[in-house]
C-alpha cells in the first residue's frame, strides 16, 4: 500500500515538475495562439476558394460529405483537435526524449519509483495546452468569422473532451516508449501527427479517404473525437446519440493503454540491455 | 570569378551535407505532400460536384484542382527554401560552430548567403520534379505546355527572394533565435503570396502586403500559364509589379544584411547564440 502511495506522490510530483517547466516558457504560448488561430483561417478561406464563395451547389456536396454547411466550424474543430494531437505528441511524446537529452533519464530510473511514473506522469503537462488551445480555437472561430457554438453544446462537449483524454494521452504514452528504441524521434513525431491528420478526418471529411483508409480511420480515437466535437456543436447532437462512438473510444483507450505499458516493458528490458538509456 | 567560385562549393557543400541525412532527405519530399498537398487536395474534392470543382472554376476560371494545389506547391517551396535554406542557414551555421571561421574567409558575406541559395535552389528543382511526378501519376496532375512560358516570371522571382533572403539573413543574425520567427513569417509570407487560395480572398488589410511580394505576381502568372487560371490583374501590369518589387526588395535586402553585419562586428555576437 505504501508504495502505491510513494508512485502517486512521485506521479503528482512528476506532473508538477513538468507544469513548472511550462510556465518557464511563457513564449511557447505566443505560437499556440498564431497557430491555433490562423491555420484554420487559412483553411477556411481554402474553403472559400473552393465553394466559389459559397455556391450552394458546392456547399451542398461538402455538407453531403461532411454532414454540415458550416466550413469554419468543421475546419476550427478539426484544427482544434490537430492542436491537442501536436501537444500531446511533442509534449509527453517526447518527454523522455527531453530527459534522455538532459541527461537525467538514467537519474530518474535509478529511483525506486515504478517505471509507469515516468512514463505517464508527463502527461498532465498536455492538459494546459490542450485546453489553451482549445479557447483559441473556439474564441478566434468567434472573432474572426462570427460564428459563436451553441450554448447547449457546452455538456456535450466536455463529456467528449473527459472520454477523449485518457484516449489522448494513452497516444502519447504509446509514442512516448519509443524513444527507450530509438533516440531521436522528431522526425517520427511529423510522420504520425501527418498520418493523424490524413486518417482522421481532421482538415477534411473521412468520407473523401478511399474505403481501406476508412477502415484504418475507425481503429484510431482521434476520428470519433473530431466528429463528435463537430456533432455536437455544429448540429446540436445530444449525448445520448453518441455513447457508440464513447464506448468504442473507450474501449480503444484500453487496448492502446495496454499496448504502451507492454512495450514500454520490452523496450526498458531492451535498453537495460543495450545501454541506450545513457545513449543518444 | 573567384566569388562565383565559392558561391558553387558553398552550395555543393549544402547539398553534401543534406544527403547525409536521408531521413531528411525523404522527409523534406514527403512532408508537403502528406501536410499540405493531400489534405488540400482532398478538402477541395469535398466541394466537388459530380467530379467538377465547379466552385474553383467559379473562383480562379478553372477546375484543376490538382494543377492549382501543386502550382501553389511551386511557390511555397521556392519561398521555404528562401526562408529556412538561405535566411535560416547562418543560424545552422551558427549551431554548427562554424560561422566565425567562414566569417573570417576572405569571401565576401554576401556570396556566403548567394551560395546557399544556389544549394536550395538545386534541392528545390529536384523535389519539386519528384513532386510532380507524384502529382501526375496520383493525382491526375495536368498543366498546359504553355507552363513553359511562366518561367521568366519564376526567375524574377527567385531573384526578388534572394533579395528577401539578404534581409532575414540580417535578423536572424541579430535575433540569433530566430526558428519561431522563420517559421511564422515563411507561413504568413506564402499565404499572403496567394499559394492556397487567390489574394483577392485575403482580407482589406492584407491586400495591399500582398502586392508589394514578387511571389504573389509570380504565382498568379504561373497560374495563368500553367493551368488557364483567370488573371488578378493585367499580366502586362503583373510583369511589371513583379519587377518593380524584385528591384526594390534586392538592395533593401542587402543593405539590411550589411546593416546587420555591421552590427554584429561592433557587438561582438557573432559567436553568440
Amino acid at each position: 500500500m505504501s508504495l502505491i502511495a510513494g508512485d502517486l506522490r512521485a506521479f503528482l510530483a512528476s506532473g508538477l515538475k513538468e507544469l513548472r517547466i511550462l510556465r518557464r516558457y511563457p513564449l511557447n504560448f505566443v505560437g499556440g495562439i498564431f497557430w491555433a488561430a490562423l491555420l484554420p483561417a487559412v483553411y477556411v478561406l481554402m474553403g472559400r476558394a473552393y465553394s466559389g464563395g459559397s455556391d450552394p451547389r458546392a456547399v451542398a456536396a461538402f455538407a453531403e460529405r461532411s454532414g454540415t454547411t458550416e466550413v469554419a466550424g468543421f475546419v476550427f474543430v478539426g484544427y482544434a483537435m490537430y492542436m491537442w494531437l501536436s501537444s500531446v505528441l511533442w509534449g509527453p511524446g517526447t518527454s523522455l526524449r527531453r530527459e534522455q537529452i538532459q541527461g537525467s533519464l538514467e537519474a530518474t530510473f535509478v529511483s525506486p519509483v515504478s517505471r509507469l511514473v515516468p512514463l505517464f506522469g508527463p502527461g498532465v503537462s498536455a492538459l494546459i495546452p490542450m485546453l489553451f488551445s482549445f479557447l483559441v480555437t473556439f474564441v478566434s472561430l468567434w472573432l474572426l468569422f462570427g460564428f459563436v457554438p451553441p450554448l447547449g453544446s457546452a455538456i456535450p462537449v466536455l463529456v467528449i473532451v473527459a472520454v477523449a483524454l485518457p484516449a489522448m494521452y494513452a497516444i502519447g504514452t504509446l509514442f512516448a516508449a519509443g524513444v527507450l528504441r530509438y533516440g531521436e524521434i522528431g522526425p517520427v513525431v511529423q510522420i504520425v501527427r501527418g498520418t493523424f491528420v490524413l486518417a482522421c478526418g481532421i482538415t477534411f471529411p473521412v468520407a473523401m479517404l478511399p474505403g481501406w483508409a476508412q477502415a484504418g480511420a475507425a481503429a484510431l480515437p482521434p476520428t470519433y473525437i473530431v466528429s463528435d466535437i463537430r456533432a455536437a456543436v455544429l448540429q446540436s447532437v445530444p449525448v445520448s446519440a453518441l455513447a457508440g462512438d464513447l464506448f468504442i473510444t473507450i474501449a480503444l483507450t484500453i487496448v492502446i493503454s495496454i499496448m504502451a505499458i507492454a512495450l514500454f516493458r520490452v523496450l526498458e528490458a531492451s535498453a537495460r540491455r543495450s545501454g541506450m538509456l545513457g545513449r543518444y | 570569378m573567384d566569388e562565383l567560385r565559392a558561391a558553387i562549393a558553398i552550395g555543393k557543400k549544402d547539398l553534401i551535407v543534406l544527403s547525409r541525412y536521408r531521413i531528411a532527405v525523404v522527409s523534406q519530399i514527403f512532408t508537403p505532400l502528406y501536410q499540405g498537398v493531400i489534405p488540400a487536395f482532398l478538402f477541395g474534392a469535398s466541394f466537388a460536384v459530380a467530379g467538377h470543382v465547379v466552385g474553383l472554376d467559379a473562383t480562379v476560371g478553372t477546375e484543376n484542382l490538382a494543377g492549382f494545389i501543386f502550382l501553389g506547391g511551386v511557390v511555397s517551396g521556392l519561398v521555404a527554401i528562401s526562408f529556412w535554406s538561405m535566411g535560416m542557414g547562418l543560424r545552422n551555421e551558427m549551431d554548427a560552430g562554424t560561422l566565425e571561421p567562414i566569417w573570417l574567409t576572405p569571401t565576401r558575406h554576401e556570396t556566403i548567403v548567394l551560395g546557399r541559395a544556389l544549394g536550395g535552389l538545386v534541392w528545390f528543382l529536384l523535389s519539386q520534379v519528384i513532386l510532380f511526378a507524384i502529382g501526375i501519376f496520383l493525382f491526375g496532375l495536368r498543366f498546359d505546355a504553355a507552363i513553359i512560358l511562366a518561367v521568366p516570371a519564376l526567375l524574377v522571382a527567385i531573384v526578388g527572394m534572394v533579395g528577401v533572403s539578404y534581409l532575414l539573413a540580417g535578423i536572424v543574425l541579430l535575433i540569433r533565435d530566430a526558428n519561431f520567427f522563420i517559421d511564422t513569417t515563411n507561413f504568413l509570407f506564402g499565404t499572403a503570396s496567394g499559394v492556397a487560395f487567390p489574394v483577392t480572398l485575403l482580407p482589406g488589410l492584407l491586400q495591399p502586403i500582398a502586392l508589394l511580394l514578387p511571389t504573389t505576381y509570380a504565382m498568379d502568372l504561373l497560374r495563368q500559364h500553367a493551368i488557364g487560371a483567370r488573371p488578378t490583374f493585367d499580366p502586362g501590369l503583373e510583369y511589371v509589379g513583379l519587377v518593380a518589387t524584385t528591384a526594390v526588395l534586392v538592395p533593401i535586402g542587402l543593405w539590411a544584411f550589411r546593416r546587420a553585419e555591421r552590427i554584429i562586428r561592433i557587438r561582438g555576437t557573432l559567436a553568440q547564440y
